[in-house]
């Protein structure tokens, strides 16, 4: 699991966010309107199928099971009498009743008999008098089979659509993350760190899945099965509803409790095991600390008080559920009590039958059901809030290297080939009060070598990165062809160049696809030539997969030389104007070395290319040198005239021929 | 389940509480088991219409009275035994902590600290969940789930029967579905992790990125790699999303067969209206543990994963620790002395030092200097025995100091760390890392021989100030100030220092080397430093190169040597002459 800890970010965490983040997620169900809208209504049929099954249940009952009672028969107590009507012309039952003359009652057509006489009839003529009874409970088993098979189907397609609607939603607002974050600027990269964005573009992500799938859904299921229990239980005897429906204030103000108090158990647990997560971290990266200073008691000890207060909120929380749980039970069983006293009461009175007595206590557990589970909803919901917040944290960040503006008619400069490069008094800085680069000006022309040296610090890489834009400098402008490269679209700026870095970062994937990045219109010609060039081909013939070779995380089956080399051939398929190196030398093993710089001076040969080397023989042969020193140029010429001036240059020399 | 061990004295200690939580638990399941029975009774008396609103009102007391103690009894289990879980929580996390302090610094050099980090977050919640819902729900499956099965047997045994047909299919269709679920569900996480690998890929390379013009190129790999991901989930889903619905289905096959079979069955007179619908709520009580089982079973064995996962660390014994003849040593009288000492990580690695042999007088201040890589800094962690060398020994006063008490070994050392690591507290914690001084005067005065006291003062909340996770506030500069301070803070006889001055300004460098200067005599210095104006004044210089010492003595006998210690000591003279400029 990839963890992101850091309570920094953790305190943002105070305030009800959560309708202004749900509002920001709309827009992206928005293209899955249909499946979203298909996914509901096959929920609301399921709340429906649902609701039917203790209807069935009710018909089964009172129609064929429990017999309705007669009342116009009351004994001579007053109270009622339960009688099972049949039907006196039938030949079969005619025969049956003859033969009990005297628990049978005939008027007309029926004839009636009380239910409590019904067992001293043998077994078969019970089977034979109830016939159609037994026709109906197989009619309504088969409806009720029926119905769950249904049901079983609606429930598996709901399901699948539901998922694929949420992971095409976490998709889209995963590329859109992903997309936003590649083109915010390096400076954002600097300050944050890599293992957060990818947190962010990951885990926080999936942490919306059940948002998606199955919160968004059950909300709705929940609802109407809700409002359909209501409506059923008002159908089947709108006074005993309104009966039962009585506790339903304190359901209400019992949730309402609960949420705000289980809300602040929540983000209590949250931020405390986001800190014991940041101490932990902090234990491990630190451990050398620790064991060296002696410290591992007072830190043992100070991590045994936070994770304390960790278990406290959690007995807290554990509090919180043990009583909403058991009230919420509670109030249902009171419900019911309710339901058996006064619904008792009407059955005996003759206002009700059996059948919806027992429906009413079935629809009360499913009513129960819904409030119970918004608790484990709520949490989800939080847990996805909390991420929600922190992808558009990241998504609101506009910290990107501005294009030129194209809109009221304004064309971007085509930037066809290099012809020269232009610092004017440019000066720059990462932090306000740190320049950098001082007042550097600085002209390249078409197809020149030009050498920066100077020791560790002194600015050689920030000139880099400026020539590249990752990022403006602070004063003074940067040209090319006379244009400031601001008015070019970063594109094609950076389409004429090609850098090589000190460790030269390869993906994944294969040593092909690292080379031709996406151009795919490199003849077979052209890519023996890169190869050759690039002095790969050598090493590449010996692998069994040849270009086909996957390389993993980093390219780390291949020495540093190699990977370098397959960097030069990377420079080599895009053919730019400009070549950008950066110490391209320094980390390769000395075998590779003769091949790298072969390689690099047929690159740099015909181009225009700067160079930043720390050794100086690789600099020699440079048109022009320039020397920086603290962030601003101190000698600049050819290597003989910098040798016959004597200065820092030549002393440099001195020293490392020696 | 020899992992078990770890959780036993957790339920030894807590035995009282989790007995009580069981008792609770049970008490609930039974007096549940009541509610169908006193509605059957009110079923039966209302269909033969023998019964009064008083009798009535007594069911309905009934219920609400049996009710009422569910409830007190419920917030009873889920107090204790839950409580219970997080106490284990809590428990196992101390532990994991106090003991991951004990390893050496090796096995962190072998492990991630991502990995580290996934054990004491997510296998502790796992146990977690296993200890304290997996219990509950197990207890419950069982208790409910019986005595459900045994009233609707006392109610009748033919439609008992009848109704657990589908029961069994319930329980090998969950094993069956939940292997492939478990095959399926590894397959969505690898796709996750390759995912979550490529976006790091990525934006660890976001220069070439840019620099190529590869943002639409890379989205779409993305792209590929995230449907992926999407077809994984939807595989998984047909079978999960199948699962639930047919629990749910087969359990509804059995309320028909209740309807089917009962009906007939109430209808023949063989059991009352009553027994009939208490049969459709036993019928309720038991779906769900049937349901559970599955669930459960996944979780308990999840959580024994994880116990056996944390079992691994905790028995991982530290590489690095005291021999059981170890001595006690709190003086140095004498000397520190090398002998051909050699060290690689590993076996069959490269040595990364290769027989070194320095013999240092206590007090004398010995100089290190060597292009990076050469050693220098796996040098200095020999001593404190970070690490432990490969061959060779070093000894204090005589004695091998791997027969020296770790803790005493450590204690005779104050070390600054290369890389200036500060904890997330305030300056003033992280200066007095370590000791148990409070008193003030002292910090100040630490403060100021590390050059730090004039840019403390000028925080608005001075020592006080909170320097965020790593020290995010600071400037290199000021980290590597406060962590000289720390180490200052510590009078100890050996002061051990990785290039203290590598980060800051010429002046504020000068200041340092002032003050180590002043120390000399009172105790044994070693400084590691690419700043060769830190290690010009010491009594030894040695020359690391590739792990072997190319040339050591003082700096005039190395100026006459004329090799790399001379030819880097001009450069440096000429940088900071032109540096005046």
């Amino acid at each position: 699991m990839r963890t992101n800890f850091g309570y920094f970010e953790e305190k943002q965490l105070g305030k009800p966010y959560d309708m202004k983040m749900l509002k920001r997620l709309y827009p992206f169900t928005k293209p899955y309107k249909l499946l979203v809208s298909g996914s509901i209504m096959l929920v609301v049929l399921i709340a429906f199928l649902d609701l039917s099954l203790p209807y069935l249940t009710k018909i089964a009952i009172d129609r064929y099971i429990v017999p309705q009672s007669a009342s116009d028969k009351a004994d001579v107590s007053g109270s009622e009498i339960r009688h099972l009507k049949v039907n006196a012309l039938e030949p079969e039952t005619r025969e049956i009743i003859s033969r009990y003359p005297d628990i049978f009652q005939i008027s007309g057509q029926e004839a009636v008999i009380e239910l409590k006489n019904l067992s001293q009839l043998s077994k078969n003529d019970l089977t034979e008098l109830r016939k159609k009874d037994f026709n109906g409970l197989n009619i309504i088993t088969a409806v009720f089979i029926c119905i769950i098979i249904f049901s079983f189907v609606f429930n598996f397609l709901q399901v699948m659509l539901m998922e694929y609607t949420g992971q095409m939603i976490m998709h889209d607002l995963r590329m859109r993350l992903f997309n936003h974050i590649q083109r915010l600027s390096v400076s954002f990269f600097t300050k944050n760190p890599v293992g957060r964005l990818v947190t962010r573009t990951t885990n926080d992500i999936q942490n919306m899945h059940d948002l998606f799938t199955s919160v968004i859904s059950f909300v709705f299921k929940d609802m109407f099965l809700l409002t359909g229990i209501t409506l059923a239980l008002l159908w089947i005897n709108w006074k005993l509803a309104l009966v039962s429906f009585s506790v339903l204030p304190f359901v209400v103000f019992a949730s309402m409790y609960f949420s705000t108090s289980s809300r602040t158990a929540f983000r209590t647990l949250r931020i405390k095991i986001a800190e014991i997560n940041t101490r932990f971290a902090e234990t491990i990266e630190g451990i050398k600390i620790l064991q060296i200073f002696l410290h591992e008691r007072e830190n043992y000890l100070s991590f045994k008080k936070l994770n304390h207060e960790h278990y406290i909120a959690g007995m807290q929380q554990i509090h919180v559920f043990a009583v909403f749980m058991p009230v919420i039970e509670l109030l249902g069983s009171i419900a019911l009590a309710a339901v058996i006293y006064y619904g008792g009461g009407s059955m005996i009175e003759g206002k009700i039958s059996l059948g919806s007595l027992v429906a009413f206590i079935s629809y009360l557990k499913m009513f129960f059901r819904p409030i119970r589970d918004i608790a484990e909803k709520y949490n989800i919901l939080q847990n996805a809030m909390a991420s929600a917040e922190r992808i558009f944290l990241i998504l609101d960040n506009q910290e990107k290297i501005p294009q030129p503006v194209t809109d009221s008619g304004y064309k971007t400069p085509d930037l066809k080939k290099i012809q020269n490069i232009v610092m004017e008094n440019v000066s720059f800085g990462y932090t306000e009060d740190e320049p950098v680069l001082k007042d550097i000006s600085l002209e390249i022309n078409a197809g020149e070598t030009i050498a920066i040296v100077g020791r560790t610090g002194s600015g050689k890489t920030s000139l880099i990165n400026l020539l590249l834009r990752f990022y403006d400098p602070t004063s003074g402008k940067i040209t090319i062809n006379g244009i400031n490269i601001k008015d070019f679209e970063l594109s094609s700026l950076r389409s004429k160049t090609a850098m090589i870095m000190q460790d030269p970062f390869l993906f994944s994937g294969t040593i092909l696809d690292n080379i031709v990045q996406g151009q795919n219109n490199i003849s077979r010609q052209n890519m023996d030539f890169i190869l050759e060039a690039s002095n790969c081909k050598s090493f590449i013939e010996r692998l069994p997969d040849g270009l086909n070779t996957l390389l993993y995380e980093g390219g780390t089956s291949l020495s540093s030389g190699e990977r370098q080399l397959i960097s030069m051939a990377r420079a080599f398929a895009r053919n730019p104007d400009l070549i950008i190196l950066d110490e391209a030398t320094s980390y390769v093993d000395s075998e590779t070395e003769e091949k790298v710089r072969q390689a690099l001076y047929s690159l740099i040969k015909k181009r225009t290319s700067i160079i930043v080397a720390h050794r100086l023989s690789t600099v020699r042969h440079a048109d022009r040198i320039i020397v920086i020193n603290k962030g601003k140029i101190i000698e600049t010429g050819t290597h003989d005239k910098l040798m016959k001036e004597k200065g820092f240059y030549f002393r440099l020399n001195q020293l490392q021929l020696s | 389940m020899k992992s078990l061990y770890l959780i036993k004295p957790y339920f030894a200690r807590n035995r009282d509480i989790i007995l009580l939580g069981l008792f609770c638990l049970i008490v609930v399941d039974v007096l549940q088991l009541f509610i169908p029975r006193i509605i059957k009774w009110a079923v039966d008396d209302l269909t033969l219409f023998q019964i009064n609103l008083k009798q009535l009102l007594s069911y309905a007391l009934y219920i609400v009275g049996i009710s009422v103690i569910i409830g007190f009894f419920r917030y009873g289990w889920r107090r204790c035994l839950i409580g219970m879980s997080r106490s284990v929580e809590q428990g196992l996390r101390n532990s994991l902590l106090d003991h991951i302090q004990t390893l050496s610094a090796s096995y962190f050099d072998k492990v991630k600290t991502g990995d580290l980090m996934a054990h004491a977050t997510n296998d502790i919640q796992h146990i977690r969940m296993a200890m304290g819902m997996g219990m509950v729900a197990l207890t419950d499956a069982i208790v409910l789930g019986s005595a459900s099965i045994c009233f609707m047997l006392y109610i009748n045994k033919l439609l008992t029967l009848y109704v657990l047909i589908p029961m069994p299919v319930i329980v090998l269709g969950t094993r069956f579905l939940s292997k492939k679920m478990h095959r399926l569900y590894q397959e969505v996480q690898g796709s996750f992790a390759d995912l979550t690998e490529a976006v790091r890929e990525r934006f660890a390379g976001i220069r070439i990125i840019k620099a190529y013009n590869l943002e639409e190129q890379e989205a779409s790999r993305i792209n590929t790699i995230s449907k992926n991901y999407i077809n994984k989930n939807l595989r998984l889903v047909k079978n999960t999303g199948s699962f639930f619905p047919m629990l749910l289905f087969f359990s509804n096959i059995s309320l028909a067969i209740v309807l089917f079979l009962g009906g007939r069955q109430t209808i023949t007179l063989d059991i009352t209206p009553g027994d009939f619908v208490a049969f459709i709520s036993y019928l309720g009580l038991l779906t769900w543990p049937m349901m559970a089982m599955g669930w459960v079973i996944n979780l308990i064995q999840r959580g024994r994963a994880s116990l056996d996962r944390i079992n691994k660390i905790l028995s991982t014994r530290p590489e690095i620790d005291d021999t059981t003849d170890a001595k006690s040593i709190k003086q140095i009288k004498n000397n520190i002395v090398f002998e051909n000492v050699s060290f690689s990580y590993a076996k069959n690695t490269p040595l990364i030092l290769s027989n070194i042999n320095i013999k240092l007088k206590h007090g004398a201040i010995l100089g290190i200097i060597g292009p990076q890589g050469s050693g220098k800094t796996t040098l200095l962690n020999l001593i404190p025995r970070l690490f432990d060398v490969s061959s060779g020994r070093i000894l204090i006063d005589g004695i091998n100091i791997s027969r020296i008490l770790l803790r005493d070994l450590r204690s005779l050392v104050s070390f600054m760390p290369q890389e200036p690591f500060l904890f997330a507290g305030s300056i003033k914690q992280n200066i007095m890392l370590g000791t148990a001084e409070t008193n003030d005067s002292q910090l100040i005065s630490a403060a100021e021989k590390a050059a730090l006291y004039d840019t403390v003062r000028l925080f608005p909340k001075g020592f006080d100030t909170i320097v965020g996770e790593k020290g995010i506030i600071l400037s290199g500069g000021q980290k590597q100030r406060i962590a000289l301070a720390r180490t200052l803070m510590h009078d100890r006889p050996i002061m051990i220092l990785d290039d203290p001055v590598s980060q800051v300004d010429m002046e504020t460098g000068n200041l340092i080397i002032k003050t180590v200067k002043s120390m000399a005599g009172k105790r044994t210095i070693i400084i590691v430093s690419h700043r060769l104006s830190a290690v010009r004044f010491a009594d030894l210089i040695i020359s690391l190169d590739k792990g072997r010492i190319v040339e050591s003595g003082t700096h005039e006998h190395l100026m006459e040597n004329n090799r790399y210690y001379a030819k880097t000591f001009r450069l440096q003279e000429i940088e900071e002459e032109f540096n005046a400029n």
